[in-house]
């Protein structure tokens, strides 16, 4: 059998073949990935596109969810000095219905319900990164406003609308409670109850001003029940953003088994692919050499 | 009859056959590295011999001629794979350049879609907020750069495919005449066939170079190779060529007319043309097909969405994207509707602080479109496409290289010049040249005692 007497070709495409596997190797192990490029793994580059945008969509879920627990820890605590408020309306009104205080100790325990009335209104208002806490789904105004022919004094700007915070691929907290339901409501009105027991501290019998005592009671039970709502917020963001972070390391252990290298693989790969060259190029040089004409002489 | 003088014949002969050998070689020698040279070796048989009452005498050497070494069956195998060779090559160029609009990490079409949806994802948080309001409008913007860059990414490469075209048809066109005009000198020299010299060598280069550029089919005959395109169509028959030639079409891609005018440009399957012309008519209409038809179902899926809600002013939500409304062209020509941040639908019952209706147009990034694939897997499909068209390629290339690298090897023992062999055959040509020159000497020296012989006497 005849062998093929030009080497060159066969040995160049050689050496080619190996500085290709050598370059690829270096780059693996240099970029750390082993997919650089869609045509090195089709599917898991397009796995990969698909998992990027979940991690950021976890990672745009772990603001929302950071930014609405801020929300509704400050309401929280707003509803918490409303409580606290209505506790020393209570205890003001029950003073002033007692039989023994005279007409001017009635006046300026009304002057202080007007106090505790103008700082729940100033509560009612507060404001989170422009948004009004208590204004509905309105923004740009304040949520109660002075208004003298209402009868407790304020108007509501807002509506009775609630949003909801996407925090999840299918979960969201409620994000706010309107006014209307917790300073307003017709059963229980906070501002009502405060500017009727104003009003029966100025001009009232002394039963009026036990009655209108006791609805501020029932305000404050009320408002006691809907704070429940922020405590269930906070108790579901808490938990929520426990799973996001597990999430976002679930997601990038499996972005790591999908594009990334083993290290220890791809260096030993590296090495390997280095000694495969040099022993080609060791190989070329000694098998060129060789000619007959060399030990015709 | 024997005698002095049919063996100074007989000498010569030898002397004459072992120099043509000497030649031979030599030419070899001289050739070892021309690109296409085909090794040649000369047939020597024995001359016929006398008779001589009942002893049969040898008349020496006789010269039957020269030939070259070659196996026409590899050749048509080399040309075949080398046409497959081109069209891969010219695949993996094209495609390479294609799939840079892709990238695994940065800005990407699949980045600019999820940066959207998290900026969207983001009003939930604050509808009212005018900077996220502002980011969405500008991931928006993003996103529509983004469709109109890889969809001008996608166009761009036709112009240089297309002249592409045209060069490797008028490549063709230049080849066939050569090969034309070989296959004349062939007749001329009446040796057509196997052994046909450096003309036939010639002739076997000039097909590999046009197999390079488009599929063919060779025939072999006494009129020399027949030479015709994979639809049947002649270009070169004897000593005629036919021009190929090229018109653009309505579209603006470059065509490839047989020589009575006929559209062949769908036959063309392997080689330069046939890769680039794959790359032109398929490959990227697909891939701009998928593109386009992401834009346009994304874009008008967003505006329904938008509809479905009010903007920050109270108003029913705009559409936020100018979509044309037939699929084609989309990528390209998706735009903004507007890009004051207030447009965007984000509450469901008019009031400027709501965002119930955030959660329908974000869930257009999950949910599926009209093709029944949400946005992020049709962007994602598309990554896989331009991956697996360019993977497919490049491991083409790579396995047709090595068969061609083996089947070239094969060649090189049948047909490639040993100069370890052709000096070993001169030491055995010098010695025989030796041998005859000796002969006459010795037939010399006895004509020389045969006249001292006479003078004595």
């Amino acid at each position: 059998m005849r062998f093929n007497p030009s080497i060159n070709a066969a040995v160049t495409s050689d050496i080619q073949q190996s500085e290709q596997a050598l370059q690829a190797a270096y780059q693996q192990v240099s970029t750390g990935l082993r997919v650089n490029q869609p045509s090195d793994d089709p599917s898991a580059s397009a796995a990969y596109s698909q998992l990027q945008a979940q991690v950021a969509n976890v990672d745009q879920y772990t603001s929302n969810a950071g930014s609405a627990l801020s929300q509704a820890q400050l309401s929280d605590s707003v509803l918490t000095s409303v409580v606290s408020l209505l506790n020393q309306a209570v205890t003001l009104g029950t003073e002033g219905a007692n039989g023994t205080s005279s007409a001017s100790d009635r006046q300026s325990i009304a002057t202080k319900i007007q106090g505790i009335l103008t700082s729940v209104v100033g509560l009612a208002n507060t404001t989170f990164q422009g948004i009004s806490l208590f204004g509905g789904t309105v923004s740009g105004t304040q949520a109660f406003t002075a208004d003298a022919t209402s009868p407790t004094g304020y108007t509501y700007n807002g509506n009775d609308s609630v949003n909801q915070i996407s925090v999840g691929d299918s979960l969201s907290v409620q994000a706010n409670i309107p006014g209307s339901t917790l300073f307003t409501n017709a059963n229980a009105s906070v501002l009502g109850a405060l500017s009727g027991l104003a009003t029966a501290l100025q001009s009232g019998t002394s039963a009026q001003i036990g009655t209108a005592t006791s609805a501020i009671t029932t305000a404050l039970n009320y408002v006691t029940s809907q704070h429940a709502v922020y405590g269930n917020t906070i108790n579901q963001l808490n938990s929520q953003e426990t799973y996001l972070s597990q999430e976002k390391v679930t997601l990038s252990s499996q972005e790591s088994s999908l594009v990334g290298i083993d290290a220890a693989t791809a260096a030993e790969d590296l090495s390997q692919a280095e000694e495969s060259n040099s022993s080609v190029l060791a190989a070329a040089a000694k098998v060129i050499q060789n000619s007959l004409l060399t030990y015709l002489q | 009859m024997a005698s002095l003088n049919s063996s100074l014949a007989i000498a010569t002969q030898s002397l004459q056959a072992q120099e043509l050998e000497i030649q031979t070689t030599n030419n070899n020698i001289a050739n070892a590295n021309t690109a296409g040279y085909t090794r040649e070796t000369v047939t020597l048989s024995e001359a016929t011999p006398s008779q001589d009452g009942s002893v049969t005498i040898g008349n020496g050497v006789s010269i039957d001629g020269v030939s070259s070494v070659r196996d026409q069956l590899l050749t048509l195998q080399i040309q075949q794979q080398t046409s497959e060779q081109s069209s891969a090559e010219a695949q993996v160029n094209a495609l390479s350049q294609i799939q840079t609009l892709f990238p695994s990490s940065g800005a990407s079409l699949s980045s600019s879609l999820s940066t959207f949806f998290t900026s969207l994802s983001a009003l939930s948080d604050n509808a009212s907020s005018t900077a996220d309001r502002e980011t969405v409008i500008q991931s928006a913007q993003a996103l529509v750069s983004q469709f109109n860059t890889i969809s001008a990414g996608l166009t761009g490469p036709a112009s240089g495919l297309n002249s592409t075209v045209s060069s490797d048809v008028s490549q063709i066109n230049q080849l066939t005449a050569q090969a034309a005009s070989l296959n004349h000198e062939l007749g001329q020299q009446g040796s057509g066939g196997q052994n046909s010299g450096p003309i036939g060598d010639q002739l076997s280069q000039v097909e590999t170079q046009l197999a390079a550029l488009t599929n063919i089919t060779v025939t072999h005959s006494s009129q020399g190779d027949s030479i015709t395109t994979g639809s049947g169509t002649p270009l070169v028959l004897g000593n005629q060529s036919y021009a190929l030639s090229t018109t653009t079409n309505s579209s603006g891609n470059v065509q490839v007319l047989d020589q009575s005018g006929n559209d062949i440009t769908s036959t063309i399957s392997s080689g330069d043309l046939g890769g680039t012309i794959k790359v032109r008519d398929t490959q990227i209409p697909s891939l701009l097909n998928s593109l386009d038809t992401l834009a346009n179902q994304f874009a008008t899926a967003f505006n329904a969405a938008q509809a479905s809600g009010y903007d920050q002013n109270g108003n029913a939500g705009a559409a936020l994207f100018t979509i044309p409304t037939t699929v084609a062209g989309s990528a390209a020509a998706i735009s903004l509707a507007t890009t004051d941040p207030t447009a965007i639908a984000a509450s469901s019952d008019g009031s400027s602080g709501g965002n119930g209706n955030v959660a329908k147009l974000t869930a257009l990034q999950t949910s599926p479109l009209a093709s029944g694939q949400s946005a992020t897997a049709q962007s994602a499909n598309l990554v896989y496409q331009i991956g697996s068209l360019t993977q497919t390629a490049t491991t083409n290339s790579t396995s047709i290289q090595q068969s061609l690298t083996a089947l070239n090897n094969q060649q090189g023992s049948i047909s490639g010049v040993s100069t370890d062999e052709e000096s070993a055959d001169l030491i055995q040509y010098q010695q025989a040249y030796e041998a005859a020159a000796k002969v006459i000497n010795t037939i010399q020296s006895l004509f020389e005692t045969t006249i001292d012989m006479v003078v004595q006497n």
